[in-house]
Parts: C-alpha cells; structure tokens; sequence
C-alpha cells in the first residue's frame, strides 16, 4: 500500500530567544492510503498546529514531511499554492465557503482553479453532490442553507478535485447531532469505498470513533495510538474514552 | 486617569486607525482654508469686485466646497467610527455609561479636530501661496505673492470646523446611544444578500440614459426660451442621474450574470471569484459609483469647457478684436493723438495702417434668416481686401461687379453657403441696384465685435454710389508688430478712445481681460476639480479598505484551498480596475455627451482646438484616478495578503 503522508521527526517552536514554546516535539506520523485517522487531545496539545504543518499553510521547525512522494519542507509560495490546489483538500469546523458564491460554485473554485474544462465540471459536480445529497441546493448561497449542508458543501469542494488526502479539521464542531453523524458516514463511506485518504482533528470522541485510527497527543508529543479493528464502533468509542480520560485535562472535552 | 487622558491615550496606541481619518480631516481642512484665502487675496480681490459673475462664481464655490467637504469628512468618520465599534462595545462591558463613553469620542475629535485644523492652516497658507502663483501666472501676470496670513480666512476655517465637528460628534453620539450592546459586537458580520435581476429595471436603465444623451446633444429648436431650456436640461438631468443609477444597480448586474451564462469563460481561474465578489458588492455600490460618476463627468466637462475658453482665449480676442487698434474717426486732431500714441511705442512698429469706410443702412432680406441684421454694415470692396493683407490673412481677397455682394459671417454663428448665397439684400438706398445679390461668403470679420454684426461687402463703385447718399463712418485702423505684448500703449490708447463697439478697441485689453477672466475661472474650476477627485478618489479607496478588511476571511480560505498570493494579487487589481474605471468611464461618458452640446457653441468661438484641452482634462483625471488605484491595491494586498 501507498504511504500518502509520512512525517518524521517534526518539530514546531514558537517564539524567539528566552521566551520559548515547544508546540511539536519530534512526531513521527504515516498514514495509507485509503486510511481514515483521527488526532486527539486536550486543548494546546499541539493537535492544529500538527494539521497546519500537514496542510502546508504552517512550516515545521524541523523534520521533513512528504505528501504523496513529495517533501513540502522546501517549495516556496508558488508551488506550495498548487500543491494544495492539487493534493489536498480541506474541511474546517466554521466551513469556510465563500459567501458570494453559490453553494456550486464554490463546489468547484477547486476545479476552476485548476483550469478544468467546463463540461468535465459539471460533470463533476453533479456526482459529488450525489454522494452528499445536496443536488437540490446547489443554485443556493451559503447563508440560505443549514449549518449541515454547508459542511457538506465544503466536504464536497474538499474531494471534487479528487485530492490525495482531505484534512478535516473538527468537521462536527459547529454541527447538531444528526447532521454530525450524517456528515461522518459520508466521510467514512468515501474512505471504504472511494479510498479516500482522509485526515481529521477533533474534539470529540463520538466523531472519533468513526476512525479506523486514532492518534492522540499531549503537550506535543505522540501519547498513544489507538487502532479499531475488528471491533464495533460503540466499542471503539468506549475505548477512546478510557484513553482521554488516561490523558488527563481532557476530561471536560469530551461531548 | 481622567477622561481627557485616555482619550488621549486612545489615540496614541491606535495611530494607525486613526492615521486615515486624521489625515482626511487635515486634507480637507487644508482645501478649505487654501481657496478661502485665495479668496482674500488682493489680486482675486480685485477681480471680484470688477464683475458679478465672479464673486457669484466665488460664493458658489465655497458653499459647494463647505458642501462637499462636510460630506467628506462624515464620510471618512463613519468609515472611521464603524471600525470601533467593538471597542466602545468593550467600553460598555466594563461598565462606563454611556454619556461618559460620548464624552471621551468628543474630546477624541476635539483634539484631532484642533490639531487637524492647526497643521491644515500651516499647510495652506504655504499652498495658498503656491496656487497663487498659478494663478497669478495663469492671468499672464507676473506680479509677486507674498506670504500674508490672512486672519478672516483663518477664521472663517475655524467657524466651519468647529461646525463640522460638532457634527461628527453628533455622529459619534448617534452610534453609543442608537445600538444595543450585541449589535455593536457583531459590526462586522451583518450578512449581505446577492443581487437579483431584473431586467426591466435594466432596460429602464438604458432607456433613460439614451433620452438624456438625445435631450442633451440635440439641436436646438428655432424658436430658443427660457422655458425650453429649464424643461429639456431638466429633463436631461433627471433622465441621466436616474438612468446612472440604474445602470450601475441593474444593467451592470444584468451583464455581470450574463457573463456567468458563459460556463467554459466564467469557471477558469479566479474569474468566478472576480464576478461574484462585483456583483455583491455592486448593489450597496451603486449609490456611491453614480455620485462619483456624476461628479466626475461634471467636473471634465465643466473644466475642458473653460480650459478650452482659456486655451482659445488669443484666437477669440483676434476673432473679436481683429486690428491691434480700431477707432472711430473723431477729427483730425483727435486721430492725430491716436496715432502719435502709437507710433511712439518703438518696441511695436506699425505693420498696417488703414481708413476703412463704412455705411450704415437699413435692409430686408429675401430669405428668412433669425439673425438681426439692421443696421446693415457696408463695406467696399477695396479697403476689405488691404484689411486682409494688413491682417496678414491667407484669405484671398474679393472682386465683386454689378449688383453682386458678399456677406461676412456674423461671428458667433454656424451659417454655411448654403443658408445665405443666392439670396437678396434689399438695402433701404436709393442707387442703381438697391436688389443685391448674394454670391460670397466670407469668414472673418475685419472690425471689432458690435452687435449685430452684419457686415457686406459692395464694389467700389456700388459704394461710391451709396456715399452720395448717406454719411460713411470712417474707422482708423492699425496692426502693430507683437500686439500680444504692448500693454502700456494699449492701455494709453484704451484711456483716450470711448468704447466705439461693444468689445474694446484694441486687442491687448480684450486679450487679457478675457485671459485674467478664463484665468480666475479656470483655476476655480480647476481646484474644485482636484478637491472632487482626490475626495471621490478616498472615497473608493476607503470602501475597498472596508471590503479588504471584511473579506479577509474569503482571501484566507482562498489561500488555504491553493490560490497563491500572486494570483490572489492579480485578483484584486481586476476588481479594484473596475472600481475605480467603472464610475470614470461612466463620467468620461457623460461628459463627452455634455461636451458634445458645449462645443456646439464654443467651438464656433475657438475653432478646432476645443479637442485639445479636453482631453488633457481627461487625461488629467485619469492620471489622479490612477495614482488612486495603485494606491488602493497595495493596501488591499497588504491587507488581505500578508
């Protein structure tokens, strides 16, 4: 199997001389193909700070990261822009859709970026709003749907491009409970079925638990790792549980 | 800490947001306080109370600039104020009321207000003296400025100020006192909806704009009133001002969403993000893209109308005024006197010396023409053709025979050959032929403008005939060498001879009252222009600055899905283009359509070189608009780039 990401020794320090904070401290990460892996851990753990890296828009102090056979440590502005135009796709807590544009539109900013041609487009389009169930809503702006369409929108314009990993970063956050667990199915059916590579942070242990694997972090440090298995998820769950009560400082994050 | 003290402190920790209101005060103030002590200046001074239409036009304008500079001011504090809401919002939640949150804005302006007004009088006074000099050189003067401080402009600047700060601060007060807690809060987040189309709308739009432009640029019917003018201008400008707003609120949007219909065009690169982020925006646009269209195109046409007035000025007065000298003969030993003046001025020789004689007659003509022609000026053929060659024109001279006669177009008018030759002059003489025959038209008269100005030129020997009948008026001409230059001789003969027409008997004066008078005009219009500009030119520039800050966020997200800064740069200059070229080309527009109808009649007056300072004019503004526009994008980029 492919490795899509492969992180090592990765280390992240903010400040400047005397008034020093480690927020990374040497995290050694490798993620397959198809693989959906969450990150956990108490607030400041260093868990954004970890995606940021990943999402190229942050620089790790040291290590070397690769994305899909390629080092991001190094490329400048330009080329870090195309790659994640071509390789990555996101998915935030506060959705992040342009709200002049249309829930299609901005569907496709990925693919219209990319100069893809119109026709392969709509194409596109069509299928990915299919797959989430947003068909009817897609001639509508953002501010005129749910909260749950809206993340579904963006969890749309995160695969459009068919990108080699999707960074999700607390997806659920914002979300009520149905919309919540609608929106994790979704993204587990497109890592079994499509083998997507998909990448998520969050709070919360319920959207955790759809994971194949969980990693968790304190004070910049990998913590433990966490695999499902074979197991149910009510199981699995359960067991994340056990292992952010372990973490200590967590307990007040969880649900 | 008193109050006083952290209203102070307040604005040293925020400079920078404070920095573009405070700037915009001194701005203004130094506008105001420049033209008001212009005002005073003994030139200008002199000038006003010489003619009505001046101090009228002065007046004019210092209420105009009062205007528009209160407009601009509470303009730059709104923008200015919206910025801190969440900052007095903090004010609350700690607990100060609100009367001692008013208090501490007010003395925040107080402060800004006096030492805005205190740098804007030093600035002035140096530029008033600056813009002097212009104009004293654009008088054609070379009289030295000095520096005086004048203490009525100084306080007339401080009265209006202290107004328009009281009003700020009302301003202010309106802010702490009409919002609740939660709203000042959410300042930033009021959602805004996309436009919707409507076609109709958008052909009315396109409709209104057309009627204007056809009421404005159509000839003028035979019989001209007062009435007709109110009723086709008004109509005009109501027709443009409400068609350029819907222009920009719906015709615009209509195109834009036209655009989106081209799929394979509208989904390629940024495009789609260009589009969307002008439509939304347009809509709450619209107001301020029509006012700085309409104010634009008022100010081209309005300052390319009396630069052309200036920049032809010599052409009309030799127009006007043909011979250096022209008087009527009063007596041998008063053209004597004349002449003795003249010939003694050795730095301008005489070049040409002519008696050109002249009947005064009643006559009908045959064709019906709506110019007054009674007295008919006849002229013989003779003395008309050495008048052209003293005047050193290339036209060639007449030969006229029997009963035929030519016209000399009266000036300020457009008749061609075809309106006037073939026709018939009955002339009120008894003589051989008293049914002359029109069979020239000549351009160019030879005497000084006196209404009406219709003046025929008959054979020598038609002439002799008619000045046995009636008394001939003898006129003492004279060319001298560089006329434009002999101001003291000028001036001598101006003093000794009455006014025998109704513009001044030598070129000199007429050239340089016209010149003083385009001079003071020009410069009025000439700074009101550069306040108009470089106040619509913040005023875009502080909306792009208020979007840049709002849709941070969108550029982030931009950024975050792989659009680079250099593309997201690329993006900003096209929607900031089209900010500032939308309302310019709108302006450009209109103004070409007024121009159209001014040069109608200001061109017969300067000829052809009405094109040239209009288009310097216009490229006048463009430059300005442009300086405008890098600015802008360079702030936005830091803005939303950084």
């Amino acid at each position: 199997m492919k490795k899509i990401v492969d992180a090592k020794q990765i280390k992240k320090v903010f400040g400047s001389k005397g008034n020093v904070f480690t927020a990374i401290d040497g995290i050694d990460l490798t993620v397959q193909e198809g693989e959906f892996v969450g990150i956990m851990g108490p607030s400041g753990a260093g868990k954004s700070t970890l995606l940021n890296m990943l999402a190229t828009i942050d620089e790790p102090t040291s290590g070397e990261i690769i994305i899909d056979g390629t080092s991001i440590t190094n490329m400048n502005e330009e080329n870090l822009s195309a790659f994640r135009r071509n390789k990555l796709g996101f998915i935030f807590q506060d959705y992040n859709l342009l709200d002049t544009l249309t829930v299609k539109e901005n569907i496709v900013l990925p693919l219209a970026l990319a100069k893809v041609s119109a026709n392969e487009l709509e194409k596109r389009v069509h299928e990915v709003a299919d797959k989430f169930g947003i068909a009817s809503i897609l001639e509508k702006y953002p501010y005129q749907v749910s909260g749950g369409q809206k993340q579904r929108t963006a969890a749309s314009r995160a695969i459009i491009s068919k990108p080699s990993l999707i960074l999700a970063d607390e997806p659920t956050g914002a979300l009520d409970s149905k919309s919540a667990t609608d929106l994790l199915e979704s993204l587990k059916a497109l890592s079994e079925q499509d083998k997507a590579t998909i990448l998520m942070v969050t709070h919360d242990a319920f959207a955790a638990s759809y994971c194949q694997r969980v990693l968790f972090i304190k004070d910049g440090k990998l913590f433990t790792e966490l695999v499902r298995g074979k197991e149910t998820r009510k199981d699995y769950f359960n067991k994340v549980l056990d292992v952010l009560s372990a973490l200590g400082g967590g307990a007040h994050d969880i649900i | 800490m008193t109050l006083f003290n952290l209203a102070k402190k307040n604005m040293k920790g925020n400079i920078s947001n404070y920095f573009v209101y405070f700037v915009s005060l001194i701005f203004s103030m130094v506008i105001y306080y420049t033209f008001v002590s212009l005002q005073y200046n003994e030139k200008i001074q002199d000038s006003i109370a010489l003619s009505d239409t001046m101090s009228f036009l002065f007046l004019a304008s210092s209420f105009l600039l009062i205007l528009f500079v209160a407009i601009f001011i509470l303009y730059s504090n709104t923008f200015f104020t919206r910025k801190r809401k969440k900052e007095i919002g903090l004010y609350s939640i700690l607990g100060l009321r609100k009367k001692t949150i008013a208090r501490m804005l007010f003395y925040e302006n107080l402060i800004m207000g006096l030492l805005a007004l205190f740098i804007g009088i030093i600035i002035g006074t140096l530029l008033s003296k600056l813009f002097a000099m212009m104009l004293i050189r654009l008088m054609g003067s070379t009289a030295a400025i000095d520096f005086d401080i004048s203490i009525l402009a100084i306080i007339q600047t401080i009265v209006v100020f202290l107004i328009i700060i009281l009003m700020t601060s009302i301003q202010g007060y309106r802010l702490i006192y009409r919002y609740k807690l939660i709203e000042l809060f959410q300042a930033d987040k009021q959602g805004e909806i996309a436009p919707k189309t409507s076609l109709p709308l958008a052909i009315i739009g396109v409709v209104l704009l057309a009627v204007g432009y056809w009421l404005i640029v159509r000839p003028f019917p035979d019989e001209l009133d007062g009435a007709y003018l109110v009723k086709n201008f008004g109509t005009a400008l109501v027709a443009i001002v409400i068609g350029t707003l819907l222009f920009f609120q719906s015709v615009m949007v209509y195109l834009l969403k036209l655009t989106k219909k081209n799929k394979s065009r509208y989904y390629r690169g940024t495009k789609l993000i260009e589009t969307s982020q002008i439509l939304y925006r347009i809509r709450g646009n619209a107001r301020t893209f029509t006012i700085i269209a309409l104010l634009s195109a008022a100010t081209i046409s309005f300052f390319g109308a009396t630069y052309s007035g200036y920049y032809g000025n010599e052409k009309n007065a030799e127009v006007m005024v043909p011979f250096s000298y022209s008087h009527l003969s009063k007596g041998e030993s008063f053209d004597d006197e004349v002449l003795k003046i003249i010939e003694a001025d050795e730095n301008h020789p005489i070049i040409a010396k002519l008696k050109i004689p002249v009947i005064e007659s009643n006559g009908k003509l045959s064709f019906p023409l709506d110019y007054e022609i009674n007295p008919i000026k006849i002229i013989p053929e003779k003395a008309l053709n050495k008048a052209l060659i003293g005047l050193n024109r290339d036209e060639e001279g007449v030969s006229l025979s029997g009963n035929q006669v030519a016209v000399i177009k009266p000036r300020l008018t457009e008749y061609s050959e075809a309106d006037i030759i073939g026709g018939d002059i009955n002339v009120e003489l008894p003589a051989s032929h008293s049914k002359l025959t029109i069979t020239t038209l000549l351009e160019g008269s030879i005497l000084p403008f006196d209404y009406p100005d219709f003046f025929i030129v008959v054979s020598d020997e038609m002439f002799t005939e008619f000045a046995k009948v009636k008394d001939t008026l003898i006129y003492n001409v004279y060319e001298v060498a560089d006329e434009i230059h002999a101001e003291e001789t000028a001036e001598e003969v101006n003093a000794l001879i009455d006014r025998d027409f109704q513009v001044n008997s030598s070129f000199y004066i007429e050239y340089k009252e016209g010149k003083e008078g385009n001079a003071i005009t020009l410069f009025i219009f000439g700074f009101l222009g550069l306040v108009f500009l470089a106040a619509t030119g913040s005023i875009i520039y502080f909306k792009q600055l208020t979007e840049a800050t709002e849709s941070k966020g969108n550029y982030e997200i931009l950024r975050k899905i792989g659009v680079s800064k250099k593309d997201i740069r690329k993006s900003i200059k096209k929607q900031t283009f089209i900010v500032f070229g939308l309302p310019l080309l709108v302006g450009i527009i209109h103004s070409s359509v007024l121009l159209i109808f001014i040069s109608n009649f200001i061109s017969s007056l300067i000829g052809a070189s009405i094109m040239i300072p209009i288009l310097t004019a216009m490229a006048a503004f463009v430059v300005i608009y442009a300086g405008y526009y890098v600015m802008t994008v360079n702030t936005y980029d830091k803005i939303v780039n950084k």
